[in-house]
């Protein structure tokens, strides 16, 4: 990446490596995150995702390389560099069990040095659907209300770097959504977004890039640029529907998978032109498979 | 830095430990009045409340209160660990320097805090007695329990704060050295263990009379003995210093 490049970025993990002893846990690793960028880290259990979360947010020390945060060294530049960090690292996330929700955000945001925050945590607790329980100890809190809460504190000081591990683990399918909401909202703001996730399938549809790491090594990274406009569709009479698609103009792409259709393209036109041609569409989903199976690939042969 | 300070030393009295420390120091006084074999184990027979003050501080500085200390200091930075809550307060701009010295200074009062908690039982445990002037001693100074004759209720008390506040001191590099072990083990049990261990270690050591002016341990009767208090309370500042930059290196490169 060019100096410029690294100067606009807001996140910049530079050939960071790491040895417990003489054990190797993560090599090399490099990449960069652009403002309003989101990024998924996926592989398997091992792979050092966490490891490399933890280096990113300062928590642990690369053993070479280094970690820029606006620019300012996460590691050599102290503490300042994380004023621009929201982070969860473990999930669930902790509290003070004995304090309140409410009087867990205070805390946190004291030690962010967060000007208004009794008007910051309010809102913050309305974004997560946290206020009726704003002011119960934590200890009494759900799993999925503890992680909610753990994102509400990690939005609390308006970050302008988000980094998450597994931000939905624990949570039910409105939570899911909830965070995949509230990262959609990040990211539109220009914050540059980072989370591990073992969930490619949730977070395709708007992951920006996905680096996928195998045995401590950054082994690949899938742009994601265009992969919303790639749909599966369950319609009547598969065989003709695609040759249908097949000969539409604005159908970039069309295959069959099974009993599905995979095509990329508008998908309002391309239902619409199934309608018209006397087809039932019985379902139609974004096709995040792709990266899915790719990924499973790929660690395969890693 | 103060308001940090005064935040440690609240999450500190939250601990389980430190509440059960304190429990134990504001009930062994009293236990104390009450035990039939006071004339058999210090040949005493309670004339005064002045003298319950000494025989909490006598029983207790053997191994409780040391115990006691040593646990608080490595839960003070344990029990963070243990609940999760460290990293999401290093992920805060906050100087990890700033942190741990916040943690070493709460675990540094605590000494004075469940002492202050004894002295207070022992005043209350000792007013059956009376706390008036009496004839014989508190245990704390010249003469002993025995005493030189009449021992006025301010002479009395000044004895009794004084021991207090140097068996506070004394328990100053436990905590340090405790608090040290948590952070190098990042575990409560094992900083204590290994905290308790040391003080352990340094009263067999006591068989090297080389070493013995060196030991922390030579220093806990000092509330008895104050000759030459300066001199022994500068040395355990120095280990209390030690212990706690050495706790300071150690938690501002290490991985969380």
């Amino acid at each position: 990446m060019s100096e410029t490049g690294k100067a606009a970025a807001h996140l910049v993990v530079e050939n960071v490596s790491k040895r417990y002893g003489r054990k190797p846990v993560l090599e090399g690793v490099s990449f960069s995150l652009a403002p309003g960028e989101v990024y998924a880290l996926a592989g398997p259990n091992g792979s050092g995702k966490t490891t490399l979360i933890r280096m990113i947010t300062g928590l642990a020390f690369p053993t070479s390389g280094r970690v820029l945060m606006l620019g300012q060294n996460v590691h050599e530049g102290g503490y300042r560099a994380r004023r621009y960090l929201g982070a969860v690292v473990e999930a669930p996330a902790a509290f003070y069990p004995y304090l309140t929700g409410r009087a867990n955000l205070e805390r946190l945001a004291w030690l962010s040095g967060i000007q208004g925050a009794a008007e910051r945590i309010r809102d913050v607790l309305f974004q997560l659907e946290l206020v009726a329980v704003a002011d119960q100890p934590v200890a009494g809190y759900s799993l999925g209300q503890r992680q909610r809460l753990g994102l509400a504190a990690a939005i609390l000081a308006q970050p302008r770097v988000l980094v998450l591990d597994e931000p939905t683990s624990g949570l039910d399918p409105d939570g899911i959504q909830k965070v995949h909401e509230i990262l959609r909202e990040q990211s539109a703001k220009g914050v540059a977004v980072l989370l591990s996730t073992h969930h490619l399938r949730e977070v395709s549809a708007y992951t920006d890039r996905v680096g996928i790491l195998g045995g401590g090594r950054l082994i690949d990274e899938v742009v994601m640029e265009g992969a919303a406009e790639r749909y599966r569709l369950r319609v009547s009479e598969p065989d003709r529907a695609l040759a249908v698609l097949q000969t539409l103009p604005f159908v970039e792409a069309a295959e069959r998978k099974g009993e599905v259709i995979v095509a990329r393209g508008p998908v309002d036109a391309i239902v619409a032109a199934l309608v018209n041609d006397g087809h039932r569409v019985y379902e139609v989903t974004a096709d995040y498979f792709d990266l899915y199976e790719y990924y499973r690939e790929r660690i395969k042969y890693a | 830095m103060l308001k940090l300070i005064g935040w440690e030393i609240v999450k500190m009295l939250h601990l389980r430990s430190v509440r059960l420390g304190l429990a134990a120091a504001f009930v062994l006084p009293i236990i104390w009045t009450l035990a039939p074999g006071l004339k058999q184990v210090y040949g005493l027979v309670l004339v005064s409340g002045w003298q319950v003050p000494s025989l909490a501080l006598l029983a207790g500085m053997e191994f409780l209160y040391p115990f006691l200390v040593a646990m608080a200091a490595a839960e003070v930075l344990g029990s963070e660990i243990s609940m999760g809550t460290l990293k999401p307060l290093l992920l805060r701009p906050l100087s990890r320097t700033r942190f741990i010295t916040a943690k070493l200074v709460a675990a540094l009062a605590y000494p004075f805090v469940v002492l202050g908690v004894s002295l207070l039982a022992a005043l209350f445990a000792g007013l059956p007695h009376g706390l008036g002037g009496f004839f014989g001693g508190t245990g704390l100074g010249e003469g002993g329990f025995a005493g030189v004759g009449f021992l006025g209720a301010g002479a009395a008390f000044a004895e009794v704060i004084r021991a207090y506040v140097f068996a506070a001191l004394t328990l100053l590099p436990i905590a340090g050295l405790s608090l040290m072990f948590a952070v190098w083990f990042s575990s409560t049990t094992a900083a204590a263990l290994g905290a308790i261990a040391t003080v352990l270690l340094m009263r067999l050591l006591v068989a090297f009379p080389g070493l013995k002016p060196l030991l922390l341990t030579t220093y806990l009767d000092l509330y008895l003995h104050p000759t030459d208090w300066v001199i022994r309370l500068g040395l355990l500042f120095i280990y209390t210093l030690g212990f706690g930059m050495l706790a300071v290196m150690l938690f501002v490169r290490k991985d969380v």
